[in-house]
This record gives C-alpha cells, sequence and structure tokens, in this order.
C-alpha cells in the first residue's frame, strides 16, 4: 500500500521532533501540564485496557444470565462487575455487546474512522484503522476473515457492525472447547483483543 | 464527495491486510494520541456536557472546542492520495497542529524552531508548569465521558420498520457511511433516548438530539451483485435524520 508514496528518510524524526514542539509549545502557553501527557498515557496502561474486556468476557462464559444481560443491557452489566472506574468514560459512553453463538460471528468496523470502546478494549491496534482493512471488511468479511485466518463453517452467518453512530461495540467470541472447570481468570487469558472484534476466536490452551 | 466518507467498500484495495496488533508503532506516536485525548478534555463544549464539569476552575489556556467531530473533520478534509499515504497518527499530527495554529494557540514559525532544537536534542527536557488541577480535569473527563443522550425520545420508527437511507447533500462532514446511501433496511433496535453530535453537519443533517437506531441491511441490498457469496447482513447505528419509511411493498398491507 505504501510501495507507491515517496517518504523522506527522516519520516520519523521528524515526526518526533514535531510532536514534542508541540507538547512543549502546549506547556509554555499553559495549555497543558508537564506531566498531562503521560497521566493520560499512564491511565490507559494501568486501568482503561482490554484486560478488562477480557475479564467481561470470562464472566459471561461462566454465568449464562450475565451473558444475556450483557447482551440487552451491555452498560448495565458491564457496572456490575468489579473493574477501574471509567467504564462509562470517554469512549465508553454506550458500549454495546455482541455475542457469537454457534452459526453466528460478529465482525466489528468502523468506515468512517476509528470508533472503539476504550474502557473494555484500551485504544485500537493499527490494523483495524488501517483503511484497506476498513474498505474490505464492510463489502467482504467472509474474505478478509479468511484472510487473517479465522475458520468459518460455510453455513456460519457472518454479521459485521459498522461503528457510524454512538455505540461502542464489542464482540464476545465464543467460549473455545476444552475449557470446562477453568477458572475465570485462566478463562480471561485465552481471550484476545482481536477476538473481541471479531478477527479471531478465543483458543484453548494448546 | 468524499473518498473518506465513501471507504466502506471501496474496491481495488486487494492487497493484504496490513494485520499490525500494536496500537503505536512509534513512540512519538503515544504523546500525539495523549495530547489529543487532553484537548478533548479540557474543552469548552463539555460546559454543556452531562457530568457537571467545572471548566472555569481548571487553569489552562484552552478556551476552543476540540472534540471528534473536529479531528474527523480533519481526515476528511485531506487530499484523499495524503489520506491513504500517511499512517493514522501522521493524520493527527498535522490535524491537531493545523488546528491550533489556526485558532492561535501557537505560531508555526514558533513550532518549526521548536522542533528543529528538538531535532538537534532530542532528549532536551520538557518546560516545568504545574499540571495537577489541568490533569485532574482530562482524568475526569475519561472517567465519565461526555454522553451525547439528551432527553427522551419520540422515534418514528418501530422494530421491523422497513426504512431507506437518504442521500443528503455531501458536506465536509458526515456520520452517514457513503455506501450506505440510499439503500434499504430494517429497523433491529432503538436505542432510549435522544442523541445530539458534538456540531452541526449543515445540510448533511446532524446536530440537534435525535433518535438513532440500529439498521439491519442485507448484503444483496447494499453491494447488488458485487455482494459477497453467502454474505451475511451488516448493521450500523443510523440517525434519524438520515432515514426515510421505505416505499411500501407489494403485498404489504
Amino acid at each position: 500500500m505504501t510501495a507507491q508514496f515517496d517518504y523522506p528518510e527522516d519520516r520519523e524524526e521528524r515526526s518526533a521532533a514535531q510532536v514534542r514542539a508541540l507538547e512543549a509549545l502546549l506547556i509554555e502557553k499553559g495549555v497543558i501540564g508537564s506531566g498531562t501527557v503521560d497521566k493520560v498515557l499512564g491511565y490507559f496502561e494501568s486501568e482503561m485496557s482490554p484486560l478488562n474486556g477480557r475479564k467481561i468476557v470470562a464472566r459471561a462464559w461462566t454465568d449464562p444470565d450475565f451473558a444475556r444481560r450483557l447482551a440487552e443491557d451491555t452498560p448495565a452489566a458491564v457496572a456490575e462487575l468489579d473493574l477501574p472506574e471509567g467504564m462509562a468514560g470517554a469512549e465508553g459512553e454506550h458500549l454495546a455487546a455482541v455475542l457469537n453463538e454457534p452459526g453466528v460471528h460478529n465482525l466489528v468496523i468502523c468506515t468512517l474512522c476509528s470508533c472503539f470502546p476504550w474502557p473494555v478494549l484500551g485504544l485500537p491496534p493499527y490494523w483495524y484503522k488501517d483503511p484497506v482493512f476498513r474498505a474490505r471488511a464492510a463489502r467482504e468479511p467472509r474474505a478478509v476473515l479468511t484472510e487473517l485466518g479465522v475458520p468459518l463453517d460455510p453455513d456460519t452467518e457472518v454479521r459485521v457492525w459498522d461503528a457510524s453512530g454512538h455505540a461502542r461495540w464489542f464482540v464476545v467470541p465464543q467460549r473455545p472447547a476444552g475449557t470446562e472447570g477453568m477458572s475465570e481468570e485462566r478463562l480471561a487469558d485465552l481471550v484476545t483483543t482481536e477476538s473481541m472484534i471479531g478477527v479471531a476466536l478465543a483458543e484453548a490452551p494448546a | 464527495m468524499k473518498l473518506q466518507h465513501q471507504l466502506g467498500g471501496l474496491e481495488g484495495l486487494d492487497g493484504p491486510i496490513d494485520f499490525e496488533k500494536r496500537v503505536f508503532v512509534q513512540d512519538w506516536e503515544r504523546r500525539i494520541f495523549a495530547i489529543h485525548a487532553a484537548m478533548m478534555g479540557l474543552s469548552d463544549s463539555l460546559r454543556g456536557a452531562v457530568p457537571d464539569y467545572d471548566l472555569d476552575t481548571v487553569p489552562t489556556a484552552f478556551a476552543s472546542t476540540w472534540t471528534w467531530a473536529d479531528l474527523r473533520k480533519g481526515a476528511e478534509s485531506m487530499n484523499p492520495l495524503a489520506y491513504f499515504q500517511y499512517r493514522y497518527y501522521e493524520k493527527w499530527l498535522g490535524g491537531i497542529t493545523g488546528y491550533l495554529v489556526e485558532q492561535g494557540y501557537l505560531s508555526q514559525d514558533e513550532l518549526d524552531a521548536a522542533a528543529e532544537r528538538y531535532r538537534k536534542e532530542p532528549d532536551a527536557p520538557l518546560p516545568e508548569r504545574d499540571s495537577k488541577p489541568i490533569d485532574d480535569q482530562v482524568i475526569r473527563y475519561l472517567r465519565e465521558g461526555d454522553s451525547p443522550r439528551r432527553g427522551p425520545a419520540r422515534p418514528a420508527f418501530a422494530v421491523g420498520d422497513r426504512v431507506i437511507v437518504g442521500d443528503p447533500p455531501h458536506s465536509e462532514h458526515t456520520r452517514l457511511p457513503g455506501y450506505l446511501r440510499r439503500r434499504p433496511g430494517t429497523v433491529a433496535r432503538v436505542f432510549e433516548g435522544n442523541y445530539a453530535y458534538f456540531c452541526s453537519t449543515g445540510p448533511d443533517g446532524l446536530g440537534e438530539p435525535v433518535p438513532v437506531y440500529i439498521v439491519r441491511f442485507e448484503a444483496d441490498d447494499v453491494w447488488g451483485p458485487r455482494a459477497e457469496p453467502n454474505g451475511g447482513p451488516l448493521f450500523a447505528d443510523i440517525y434519524e435524520v438520515y432515514l426515510s419509511p421505505a416505499p411500501s411493498e407489494k403485498g404489504s398491507s
């Protein structure tokens, strides 16, 4: 995709210096403080990470009533769990979980930008924001999922969710076979960010 | 008409997807992300937010509105070739810098001079300025958010209703994916309450609080003969201003 464009050799150094300059001037002018950027980054690193989504999925796997409530009223169900304060904060104001089930596979995309449920999944990985993924996943999700290594039965219905309004969707993957009796903690370890967007399955340990 | 509004379904991008799972691929990207988040948390528009943010007590020089709509407008105003050329956070850096210069918070000359300094001395320290009251507001915004939900709704459509997506005039900014224009669908869910948008999108129609629906579209209705074999449904949340009742179908009462 990028081979057709010319980039300066110092592309990254230039951007790094520009960002540093921007941050320094914003501090100097009193827009932000010296520690603001680090504080924001620390918040996402320590509290708003995919760990929250993994715990939500593991609970849904072990408690069918919770899974039902999560599908019907995601914010209320998420609020039941012992997660960091802020699940209904920025980009989590209107969370909406979609549950995979036998014969149904969900895929979340954002064709207009990069809408993403920050509090439960953290910040979006690069592939999610890639114009090629966004263009192709809308029209040919099965081809995209096959390319990304998701085994799909031909009879499985693929449902695509394009985040164009206020809702911030995430996927609850199916619980893998062979995980009976596993604790919620161990189950949470089987859940990846990719599986909570729908471009991967949750897999049992080999 | 903007390519950025028509990306969903755009053909010819047949190369493999770059399945890069990292969130940031360069360290500097972290910092432009955080600057954006901080500006949203200090935005003058939060005076109208549902949480009772007391911006008057926050000692920031920032007195402008900065929301997702502003960031999106920047990306949507780009030359479409440049949109493809630059990485995600390169577009953010360009958009945010352009906005701050345009709003008069800093000049391009100042920026160039400071960038030159940091090119020579990448590890030169940042200026010292007390951060706490600003940081507290930014973190409070991240925890409490800025829900667009406003007041009770009187939705025009109910679950199961057949609707057709409109074809509003093309404008600077929209939340209507281009590939859904003029497509028929079925209301799958009516969200409780009305939802505002950050700004008016002019003749495109967004801004005032309106009902929002999850609309289900069949692949064949959206893509016609270009749909995937065995293509499943696509769902999108659509503001009521973009929807009309579908012309009545034969045999329906």
